[in-house]
């Protein structure tokens, strides 16, 4: 009978223990509170000032109708919003962003996976050398790294060329100014957030579950689907975020291999506001693009979190 | 999900419906032969040979680094040897790996899946052996029964105990029945009263499964209370394999007696040698051992010989005054130094020619402070004698 009576005890101390902190005098948290609050007045300050500011101006923008010439009427209406949502180009436009923000995502999960593993794997010493080279093309600009593409892309670049002269393709694969290259250049680009969040995930698990799974009788590649990937969705969910809403935004990198030809919102955003001086519907736009971003990664989030797999969120 | 069905087919050496066939390993249920390690420069293994018998509870016991987990993994498959080979129910499954070898694990740090509930833990290894929804059902409840786990099925590992953790580990290992229960150091992690508590558990379970086991642990006091029989390492080698009695009192190496309980050691000489006793000069004393009462690999003493000398201190006595004395064999006077009450008896430190010597005692005198004159003595039987 004894570990019965201990597992009732057991039970008990546990229901006590959500009580306890509520039990706390409050007096000790405001002790934590005000130094805590001091500490972060200068980055709050800042974030007011140049985020929290703009943001809400831009939103206030956004609500403005102007007429044919740009100029504005100071009318509050809802007129940019529904331009927006009656005209196909900007619904396509949307969808093209999401679409290739999705592509960039699946690359760079399918990449990146691998790599995660090898580095959770290996030593202390290796896996500080694969961090480095993860992350070093971090350190040449975006904007060098794209004509570094173009190069490659362009429809006599290295990779047509060689395509071509194994005879495996005729004419030129038009990789440069679709939304292939933006892909490229994306998953490209966003390939080390992916791969360290998911390597954060995999080195936290317990290497003797993998041994547990083992023992009781599961081969490598059941023990990986079983196991080692449920566990990582933690990693695999933050990357997936990551990369899905800095392709959401990204701009460079869409204008120099899109071009014209792959008008995702960033862009078109720039152009409403830096060619057309059309400020307060650009303003819109971007509060659709954010909407948009914010909204399916909370699904995206919620899914998961709600889903068969909530335990590996705990 | 259809790539999955290339599963393994987990090859049973026996049903337990045919009879047991032991390819001339007579009723040895493991066998490790030979096995040699090495990570770098750094001998792990360094040639073991072992036999565990069919449904008995082996211990292997030492300090850290010793290579008893490395054994552990060797017979798991987690490690390949070097050199050397493992036998399981006479196959040798040297090149086997750890998943085709139907063995049950219990970790030290339970290695749970998080992400599943206790019954899904269960269930994990049954799935994988094909065995029927229903069936499973039948076998995780009793498998549960047996650890005093029903009715937390739909638990996540979160929201158990410590303990409780461990005891689903257990019948986690135990629902496939394996061949095979290896456990690593599983109470290293829990406090002292639940690993009193789960000692207790798996002693009895193993006799009620009769599950061959292997247990792994650095604690003296876990392995001479569980076993059957305990191999004693050191640096890759072993010391000694026998009962737990039988380490205790005939330890084979000065190794042996200093790791397993508390000890006293004297250096001395032999001054003379005869068939049954064997005198030794300590300092002006002479004491007798017993001839046989001898450890390690040199066991021909003879006069003029430095040894030293080991005595457990329970097995030392310690008496008042002269006139009781003369009742034992050997005896010395000596001085208290210190008295120490720990409950069911008294430990006493004692000053033997300046040197200190414990002594550990149930009968203690009334009179006896810090400076006291008393005699300890011992029977020659109960000290033990290596060659320096």
């Amino acid at each position: 009978m004894e570990p019965i009576r201990s597992y009732a005890s057991q039970e008990i101390e546990k229901d006590l223990n959500p009580i306890e902190p509520q039990k706390e005098p409050k007096f000790k948290k405001r002790k934590v509170w005000i130094p805590g609050l001091l500490l972060l007045t200068p980055i709050l300050l800042f974030i007011f000032g140049f985020f929290v500011i703009p943001m809400l101006y831009i939103l206030y923008l956004s609500f403005i109708s102007t007429d044919n010439l740009g100029g504005a009427d100071a009318v509050y209406s809802l007129k940019n919003y529904t331009q927006i949502f009656t005209d196909s180009y900007y619904l396509s436009s949307l969808w093209l962003t999401v679409k290739i923000s999705l592509y960039s995502v699946l690359v760079s999960l399918f990449l990146g996976y691998p790599v995660a593993m090898t580095m959770a794997k290996s030593s202390a010493r290796i896996r500080g050398y694969i961090t480095l080279l993860i992350v070093s093309p971090l350190l040449v600009s975006i904007v060098v790294r794209n004509f570094g593409w173009y190069l490659l892309l362009l429809p006599n670049g290295t990779i047509n060329q060689t395509l071509m002269a194994l005879c495996i393709i005729d004419t030129p694969l038009k990789l440069l100014f679709s939304e292939i290259g933006v892909v490229i250049g994306l998953s490209n680009a966003y390939l080390p957030f992916m791969i360290l969040s998911i390597v954060a995930s995999l080195y936290n698990i317990d290497p003797s579950l993998d041994k547990a799974g083992a023992i009781l009788g599961a081969s490598p590649f059941r023990r990986f689907f079983s196991i080692t990937l449920p566990l990582s969705i933690p990693g695999i969910v933050s990357g997936c975020i990551l990369v899905f809403s800095l392709s959401m935004s990204a701009y460079v990198t869409p204008a120099l291999m899109g071009g014209a030809n792959v008008p995702v919102m960033p862009v078109v955003i720039y152009d409403q506001i830096n060619n057309l001086l059309h400020w307060t519907f650009g303003s819109a736009l971007s509060y659709i693009l954010l909407a948009t971003t914010v909204i399916s990664v909370a699904v995206f989030t919620r899914m998961f979190e709600k889903g068969k797999f909530k335990e590996v969120f705990r | 999900m259809e790539v999955l069905k290339n599963d393994v087919e987990i090859k049973r050496t026996h049903t337990h419906l045919e009879p047991v066939q032991h390819l001339g390993s007579n009723k040895n249920d493991v066998e490790v032969k030979g096995a040699f390690k090495q990570f770098g420069s750094n001998v792990v293994l360094n040639g073991i040979d072992l036999e565990v018998k069919q449904g008995e509870l082996l211990t292997l016991l030492g300090p850290s680094g010793c290579g008893k987990s490395t054994t552990l993994n060797l017979i798991a498959g987690f490690l390949d040897a070097d050199q050397g080979e493992v036998y399981i129910k006479g196959n040798n499954v040297t090149k086997v790996p750890p998943y085709k070898r139907d063995l049950g694990m219990v970790f030290q740090t339970y290695s749970l899946f998080p992400h599943m509930t206790v019954y899904e833990n269960l269930s994990f290894g049954l799935k994988l052996r094909k065995v029927g929804k229903a069936e499973q059902k039948k076998k995780i409840s009793k498998a549960l029964e047996l650890v005093k786990m029903s009715g937390l099925e739909n638990r996540y590992p979160r929201e158990l105990s410590g303990g409780q953790r461990q005891r689903v580990a257990i019948s986690r290992a135990l629902v496939v029945e394996p061949e095979l229960l290896l456990l690593d150091e599983p109470l290293s992690n829990l406090d002292a009263k639940l690993r009193h508590e789960l000692r207790a558990e798996i002693k009895r379970l193993q006799k009620e499964i009769g599950v061959t086991t292997i247990f792994v642990t650095h604690d003296q006091e876990e392995a001479l209370s569980m076993s059957d029989r305990v191999v004693v390492m050191n640096a890759g080698k072993i010391e000694q394999i026998s009962t737990p009695t039988d380490i205790y009192n005939h330890p084979k190496t000065e190794f042996v007696f200093q790791f397993i309980g508390k000890s006293n050691c004297f250096e001395g000489k032999v001054s003379e040698v005869d068939k049954r006793r064997i005198s030794v000069k300590i300092g002006d004393d002479i004491t007798h051992v017993d001839a046989d009462n001898i450890m390690g690999n040199d066991s021909n003493l003879k006069a003029g010989d430095e040894v030293k000398m080991y005595i457990r201190p329970e097995k030392v006595q310690i008496v008042p005054a002269e006139e009781t004395a003369l009742s034992l064999f050997d005896y010395h006077k000596a001085k208290i130094s210190q008295i120490n009450y720990l409950g069911t008896s008294w430990e006493i430190n004692v000053l033997l020619q300046g040197k200190s010597v414990q002594v550990l005692t149930s009968s203690f005198n009334s009179s006896w402070q810090n400076g006291s004159e008393v005699y300890i003595g011992w029977s020659p039987s109960e000290v033990m004698l290596v060659k320096k």
